[in-house]
């Protein structure tokens, strides 16, 4: 049974992300994005990874991704703009690294893709474990990326000054 | 059975898949979109190792990943933004000013 | 026994006074000197000493001691000195007419702002004189031959804002130069040649015993080749052009380096090595003519000149061809006892030419001179003993080392006998010629010359006394302890003094008359012209220069220009520019394109290390 449910979002995220990278429509590769994430998040849980799984899905997908669209929707990209962007010039060469990465990756996991049982499932994601660990071992980490955050929000600020004063020049 | 073989597989094809991504795309958002994707598959890696070794800090790092990565987007975002103000375009090969 | 720290000071004082001139007195007339005197009187009195301790003991020490300086699998090359009794008598007299001469140029270059670096390039002379002397295999040897060459190029040219003084050192370098190509091949080629109990060597203790293993035939080619660098340094035909032109450098320079020191070092060489010339008859037979040819054709050209210091030069260039003659005809000691006498009385002959020059302000045509006998009378009576010893009188010192140089030539060939009488007799009539016109006579009323200062003359009779007594100081026993002194030969004596009275009297009628112009100019006729172009030597070694020499000259600099330049420079810059021009294009600006050559990195890294491909 875990097998079935595993091939069906491995599945799905494969073609979630084939979308991201296919689609014309900039609002439908975010939401391929969006799908991939929840197939993702899905196979965290099967992993028995509970705790990462529902961050990912309210961080990144409710967050992350609803910025995104916010933004697209902002820009406002009519169809002349759409149609403007081109087939990219490296699109072949491309889809050669692409394919020669893939390769190099199956042969350095050669080893680990005979397939071998995963290990003790001792390891539980829940809220209460990873949070003891969380508190304990990796403090000064956890407290870091705060300020992490708040020199991301001073580059933000910074960075949308511009765009607000022009805004304002251009009576927008 | 399920091994950690399929796991990583199936995180090399994602990763793959973002790598093409962020090559070939024309359009700016595209190819950040695609940097998530390569985030993604690390992130599946991380989590298929932690279970495989018995470790926690494979989903504590996955944690710390996807903050940074929010703060990333929310950054890259305003820089497409402003992209999108200065050349009224969000074609990648217009921003050709450190050209020979 | 004999010390060798004596010899090691003797040998590096001179250098280490020219390396304190250098350094830090430059600008100071006294120090300059004084230092100079200091080194060279150093070098004098270790001299002595050694000289005693040489001699103490019956027979004579041979001493011999050498660093390894560079050592190779198949090469080994010392620097140490040999000390024997022919070496110390060379020495001896290097340092002891040397030391006069630099207490003579005190007083003579005294005005001279330049005075300094003078005395810094003869006491550099001074070092590189004594390695020749004391060298103890061909490659040092032949390192201190080329020092003493620079030395004279430097000297030579000293004054050398005159143009003329300029040339005359690059000619005396040149021809100095061409002669040492030849002698280095013959030193390569016979230490390529030679076989001791352990490999080659360029001892000359080892090769004296590897000689014998040569065949003489390729001993004979080793012979004429070292005899290359003799005719080079010692100015024999047909390198002896630059010698007469050296003439341009201050006179002590002339005195020490052209006529007692360096000019003798080839014939100084011959004696030291001539245990490879001993069993060649057909390199001694060259080289007693090529002496020959030299003393007579010297000669000649000395009876035209009319300047003072050129008619000594050709004195010299004769007085040098009779000592290689003499040494061609296997008479080592006879030839190293004229060139002991021989640096006495030319070292005075110049010295008191030079005090002339200076009371004179250097006027150097004899027909601008009279009466200098009066005027200058210590000057004049030196300048009388050295001529006479120069010609040969009895009881001088040069009468004794003449004669046995004309006896060795009576018994073994009789024709070089006759050309070494009648140069005699041309030398006594040059220098008679020379002696009449500018010190004989009553000197001008109006005439305010007056006597060299004590510096210049105390050399002078030091000198003198020396070419008095040269004689009878038994140096040939000094030099070949070995040989048994040979007795008197009677009849070579009568004859070669009856040459000189007869030369010196010939030119006493011609000239103590103080006729207007030299009646030679008519009585010669067109042989007068020959000889005043010196046999037109200089005018064919012009055109070779000018033609053949320019265009060789010329062919390879297109050579340079166009290959090395060309397409080395050139190309090398042109590569560089078109590499620039094309690996320009790899910056395109675009981010995406960066990635993608990260993402081709670093498969091909992957490559590399995990797999190993």
């Amino acid at each position: 049974m875990p097998a079935l449910f595993f091939y069906l979002f491995a599945v799905l995220l494969v073609l979630a992300s084939l979308a991201v990278i296919l689609a014309r429509n900039p609002l439908y590769n975010v939401l391929a994005l969006v799908v991939a994430i929840f197939a993702l998040s899905s196979l965290f849980v099967l992993l028995e990874a509970f705790f990462v799984g529902i961050i990912l899905i309210l961080v990144y997908a409710g967050a992350v991704l609803v910025f995104f669209l916010f933004v697209v929707m902002c820009l406002n990209l009519n169809a002349a703009v759409l149609t403007s962007v081109q087939q990219s010039r490296f699109r072949l060469l491309g889809g050669v690294v692409g394919l020669m990465f893939a390769s190099s990756f199956f042969l350095a996991t050669k080893s680990f893709i005979a397939a071998q049982a995963m290990g003790p499932s001792s390891v539980r994601g829940t809220i209460e474990t990873i949070g003891r660990i969380l508190f304990t071992d990796y403090l000064l980490p956890f407290e870091l990326t705060s300020l992490l955050l708040l020199i991301a929000v001073f580059g933000i600020v910074s960075l949308a000054q511009g765009v607000l004063s022009t805004g304002k020049e251009k009576g927008n | 059975m399920i091994g950690l073989g399929h796991y990583l597989l199936l995180s090399g094809i994602v990763f793959s898949v973002g790598i093409v991504g962020v090559v070939t795309s024309r359009n700016v958002l595209k190819v950040l979109l695609s940097l998530e994707l390569l985030l993604a598959a690390s992130n599946l890696v991380f989590v298929a190792f932690s279970k495989f070794n018995g470790d926690y800090a494979g989903q504590l790092i996955v944690f710390f990943v996807i903050l940074v990565a929010a703060a990333e987007v929310a950054i890259g975002l305003a820089i497409i933004v402003l992209m999108y103000r200065r050349l009224a375009t969000i074609q990648a090969d217009e921003l050709k000013e450190m050209k020979w | 026994m004999v010390d060798p720290s004596l010899v090691w000071i003797a040998y590096f004082a001179p250098l280490t006074a020219c390396a304190l001139i250098t350094i830090f007195f430059l600008r100071s007339k006294t120090w300059g000197s004084l230092l100079a005197i200091a080194g060279i009187l150093t070098s004098f009195v270790c001299t002595v000493l050694v000289a005693v301790q040489i001699f103490q003991s019956h027979p004579p020490v041979e001493f011999q001691q050498s660093l390894t300086w560079i050592r190779l699998e198949t090469l080994t090359i010392d620097f140490g000195f040999l000390v024997n009794p022919l070496a110390i008598m060379m020495l001896l007299v290097v340092t002891g007419v040397g030391s006069a001469i630099f207490i003579y140029s005190r007083g003579y270059m005294a005005e001279d702002p330049g005075s300094p670096r003078f005395f810094a390039f003869l006491s550099l002379f001074a070092f590189s004189m004594i390695g020749i002397v004391l060298a103890n295999n061909f490659i040092q040897l032949f390192i201190s031959w080329e020092l003493v060459g620079l030395s004279s190029y430097l000297l030579i040219g000293f004054w050398y804002h005159k143009p003329s003084a300029a040339d005359a050192g690059v000619k005396a370098f040149m021809f100095n130069r061409l002669a040492d190509f030849g002698f280095l091949c013959g030193i390569l080629l016979l230490w390529g040649l030679s076989n001791t109990g352990n490999g080659r060597s360029f001892l000359f203790t080892d090769l004296a015993q590897a000689v014998s293993h040569i065949s003489p035939h390729l001993l004979t080619i080793v012979g004429l080749l070292i005899f290359c660098g003799v005719v080079g340094k010692s100015a024999q035909v047909p390198l002896h052009v630059w010698l007469p032109d050296a003439m341009e450098g201050p006179t002590p320079v002339s005195a020490l380096i052209h006529a007692a020191t360096m000019v003798a070092a080839g014939i100084y060489l011959l004696a030291r090595t001539f245990f490879i010339f001993e069993p060649c008859a057909t390199a001694l037979t060259v080289i007693a003519y090529v002496g020959g040819i030299t003393a007579f054709m010297a000669a000649t050209l000395a009876i035209v000149e009319n300047d003072i210091k050129r008619i000594l030069a050709y004195s010299t260039l004769s007085q040098l061809g009779l000592m290689v003659m003499a040494l061609g005809l296997s008479g080592p000691m006879q030839g190293m006892y004229h060139l002991t006498t021989h640096a006495f009385f030319k070292a005075l002959l110049f010295l008191a030419a030079g005090s002339v020059l200076c009371a004179l302000h250097h006027e150097q045509n004899i027909w601008k001179m009279r009466g200098l006998l009066e005027k200058m009378p210590i000057t004049g009576v030196t300048f009388l003993i050295g001529t006479l010893a120069l010609c040969g009188i009895f009881p001088l010192s040069g009468f004794w080392s003449k004669d046995e140089i004309l006896a060795l030539a009576s018994q073994h060939n009789v024709l070089l006998y006759w050309i070494a009488t009648i140069t005699s007799l041309l030398t006594a009539f040059y220098m008679g010629r020379l002696f009449w016109t500018a010190f004989w006579g009553k000197p001008a009323a109006s005439d305010h010359t007056h006597e060299s200062p004590a510096v210049m003359t105390y050399p002078l009779i030091f000198l003198a006394i020396l070419s008095v007594v040269g004689g009878f100081i038994g140096i040939p026993h000094f030099l070949y302890p070995q040989e048994a002194h040979q007795e008197l030969n009677m009849r070579v004596a009568l004859i070669s003094s009856l040459v000189a009275v007869l030369g010196l009297g010939l030119s006493y009628m011609i000239y103590s008359k103080r006729p207007g112009r030299d009646p030679l100019e008519t009585k010669l006729g067109p042989l007068y012209s020959v000889l005043k172009n010196k046999y037109y030597f200089d005018i064919v070694y012009g055109w070779y220069v000018d033609h053949v020499q320019q265009s060789f000259a010329i062919a390879l600099s297109w050579f340079e220009k166009t290959f090395i330049v060309g397409f080395g420079v050139h190309g090398l810059t042109a590569a560089a520019k078109a590499s620039g021009r094309t690996l320009r294009y790899l910056q395109t600006g675009l981010v995406q394109f960066y990635a993608l050559i990260f993402v081709l990195g670093a498969i091909a890294l992957f490559f590399a290390l995990v797999i190993q491909l």
